[in-house]
């Protein structure tokens, strides 16, 4: 059966565009709304670090929250202005295994390092102690929080989110300037055919998608006999199905702006949110009862789901091979 | 007492390990794994003319197979990050060792015999540490774990002998990755691919680091001619508006390294799965199974391009190359195409 999916898939990859895509449309209504709010709340939590940097303020806290809830509206965007100069890694730096980030930030603190005093040395630094996780860490968790080197600390969370508001802000720079012309227009050399550019938008859904299925979800879930639920992604600012919530909504509009009214993705859409958005569990800390954890693997069933209709039926109308070896390389 | 239980093992090793050649297995030219029609993955040999030698089933997707040089024994590791491989008679299917890599290390998927088949080093991953290191297996022990040397970098993947038999050749794809997060690449910012080549002993003996605008182009993939030129195949981790080369040859001897520049990351959608060189080092052939092609080229210069739907698997023959197609397909450059029931995973493994 395999052979003779991949031999239809062949007609089509001969094809230029099996269904028309309104490439237009996706730069103008979700990526360019996507990054101005990105750079507009960034913008908002830098002012507010400035104006308060107390983890105590509800200013600030609530700058960071709208702030990070606009990046993880495009974080399945990873291409094109958010990959220059590792702009996106800096902004996110997560899943971290070994535990770099409160490392790094802890070596800062230490070392009094004076590098938080210069915004271009600071875009220096390495990732893990940029971004919202980092950010996070300084607000939320006792490590930093509780930590008697308030002066230090002060400076560095401005560091950070003047970091995050300049990085924002170039990577928005960067699709007014240019970019949002060469995927909305292909026939360039950064994307030679509508085909092309409708291939990046669709991995970067796929990607998106399955970053969910396997980090924010399956981090925490962990093994049956060994459930993880300290590695939930933002758990200490209590944002972990949030994230879950959000990316399904952000990478539901860009399929919809993709693949058209097709009613069975609408519907794998549909059910994942509104399974995600009837589990009590902000965390995942229940992943470590039997019953919560099915809750949670449930949730990312259907997320599965969803990618394997993605896969197998929009790939193939907008004329993306969905190869063995091309979507799942080595 | 002793000498009756030294019998016994002589006894049990001669009937249990039967030294089957590759003749036995019907001499196939390559080894291949991929999945069947049922979703079953598969452990194939195939003739120099696409035909199938052997089948055998595999617990799990492969990824590469290592070939004994002289016994019909093939190593089919899982995919990364695996925590299995199985070494297979090709002649009965049965298993006949199954190497399980220490507590902290994971397989990358690819591994070498020494010449003489008595050794077996995989290229492995001590995640807790981000370092790549080379596990070291005796085969005349029933695979043993003997040890473990540096392999010059993060992310070990494929991995030649050299013609010398002592020196390894290793691509440290440069990028650390990590079990609790899957494949998820977590340095991009700061990875540094190298090639490092190494004694089997541990001593490194050079290294060969692209320039900076190459740092995030991840060695993936390696081809060896008979005299030692080593072909390398890249995948680009930057975004897809920088173009530039993707397969490499560097001759260790001379130090001389050429870029093909037509095999670039605008041509070939950033990805080149597998890469093949003529035993005499006069042609080089790389695919990319993202943008469906499969190039050749001599002196620096493309000479062939061909596009295959999902090529990705591709091996030197004395007449031209061979490539494999998740489609099924095994195309021969100048003989007759056939086609399995096979979905082709990544690699061809030429034999002998």
């Amino acid at each position: 059966m395999r052979i003779l999916i991949a031999a239809v898939f062949a007609v089509f990859s001969q094809q230029s565009l099996a269904q028309e895509v309104d490439l237009k449309a996706i730069v103008g209504a979700h990526i360019l709304p996507g990054y101005q709010a990105l750079a507009k709340e960034a913008q908002a939590l830098s002012a507010a670090a400035k104006a308060d940097c107390n983890p105590e303020s509800a200013a600030l806290l609530a700058a960071y929250h709208d702030a990070f809830d606009a990046w993880i509206r495009v974080s399945h965007l990873r291409f094109g202005p958010s990959e220059k100069n590792d702009r996106a890694f800096a902004l996110a730096f997560w899943p971290d295994p070994r535990g770099s980030t409160p490392k790094t930030l802890a070596t800062l603190m230490r070392d009094e390092d004076p590098v938080v005093k210069d915004p271009v040395a600071f875009a220096t630094v390495s990732v893990a102690a940029r971004g919202f996780y980092a950010m996070e860490f300084l607000l939320f968790d006792p490590q930093f929080v509780d930590n008697d080197n308030k002066t230090y600390r002060c400076a560095l969370v401005q560091a950070v989110a003047g970091d995050i508001a300049a990085n924002s802000a170039g990577i928005l720079a960067d699709w007014e300037g240019g970019y949002a012309d060469l995927i909305a227009s292909p026939g360039n050399d950064t994307f030679r055919t509508p085909q092309e550019a409708a291939q990046q938008i669709f991995t970067s859904i796929s990607t998106g998608l399955e970053f969910t299925s396997l980090a924010r979800l399956g981090r925490p879930m962990g093994t049956f006999e060994r459930p993880r639920p300290a590695r939930a992604e933002a758990r200490r600012s209590g944002r972990s199905l949030r994230h879950v919530i959000l990316s399904l909504e952000a990478t539901r509009d860009l399929t919809m702006l993709l693949a058209g009214d097709d009613p069975d993705v609408a519907r794998a859409f549909d059910t994942a949110l509104s399974r995600a958005n009837a589990l009590e569990d902000p965390v995942f800390a229940r992943v470590s009862d039997p019953q919560g954890r099915f809750a949670v693997e449930v949730l990312q069933f259907d997320i599965d789901e969803l990618r394997r209709i993605l896969a197998e039926s929009v790939g193939p109308r907008l004329g993306i091979a969905a190869g063995f070896n091309s979507l799942d390389g080595d | 007492m002793a000498d009756r239980r030294a019998f016994l093992a002589g006894l049990l090793a001669s009937t249990l390990w039967p030294q089957h050649t590759w003749a036995d297995a019907g001499a196939p030219a390559f080894l291949s794994a991929g999945k069947g029609p049922d979703g079953t993955y598969v452990l194939c040999g195939l003739s120099a003319a696409g035909e199938m030698t052997f089948h055998l089933p595999l617990p799990a997707r492969g990824h590469a197979a290592a070939a004994h040089p002289k016994l019909a024994q093939a190593v089919a590791f899982a995919r990364r990050p695996g925590r299995f491989a199985i070494v297979l008679d090709c002649v009965t299917g049965l298993e006949q060792a199954r190497l399980i890599p220490p507590e902290g290390r994971h397989f990358y998927g690819h591994g070498t015999f020494s010449a003489d088949g008595a050794w077996l080093f995989t290229t492995e991953n001590d995640y807790d540490a981000a370092r790549g290191i080379i596990g070291v297996w005796d085969t005349t022990r029933g695979y043993r774990r003997e040890g473990e040397i540096s392999s010059g970098g993060i992310g070990p993947h494929d991995m030649k002998l050299m013609p010398d038999g002592e020196t390894l050749v290793v691509a440290n794809g440069g990028i650390e990755t990590h079990p609790e997060t899957g494949r998820a690449k977590l340095n991009i910012p700061s990875m540094r691919p190298n090639l490092s080549y190494l004694s089997s002993t541990g001593e490194h003996k050079g290294v060969l680091e692209l320039p900076e605008d190459h740092r995030k182009n991840s060695i993936r993939h390696l081809a060896m001619s008979d005299s030692g030129t080593v072909a390398f195949a890249m995948q680009w981790q930057g975004d897809l508006y920088e173009d530039l080369p993707l397969l490499g040859i560097h001759d260790a001897k001379t130090g001389d390294l050429s870029l093909m520049d037509e095999a670039s990351v605008r041509r070939m959608n950033g990805y080149l799965g597998s890469v093949a060189i003529t035993p005499d080092g006069a042609q080089v052939a790389a695919t990319s199974p993202r943008s469906g092609r499969l190039q050749v080229f001599a002196q620096g210069e493309l000479v062939r391009e061909k596009t295959m739907v999902d090529v990705c698997g591709v091996a030197a023959t004395r007449d031209g190359f061979v490539s494999t197609a998740g489609t099924g397909h095994v195309v021969s450059e100048y003989g007759t195409p056939t086609q399995h029931p096979i979905a082709w995973d990544n690699h061809l493994i030429p034999l002998g």
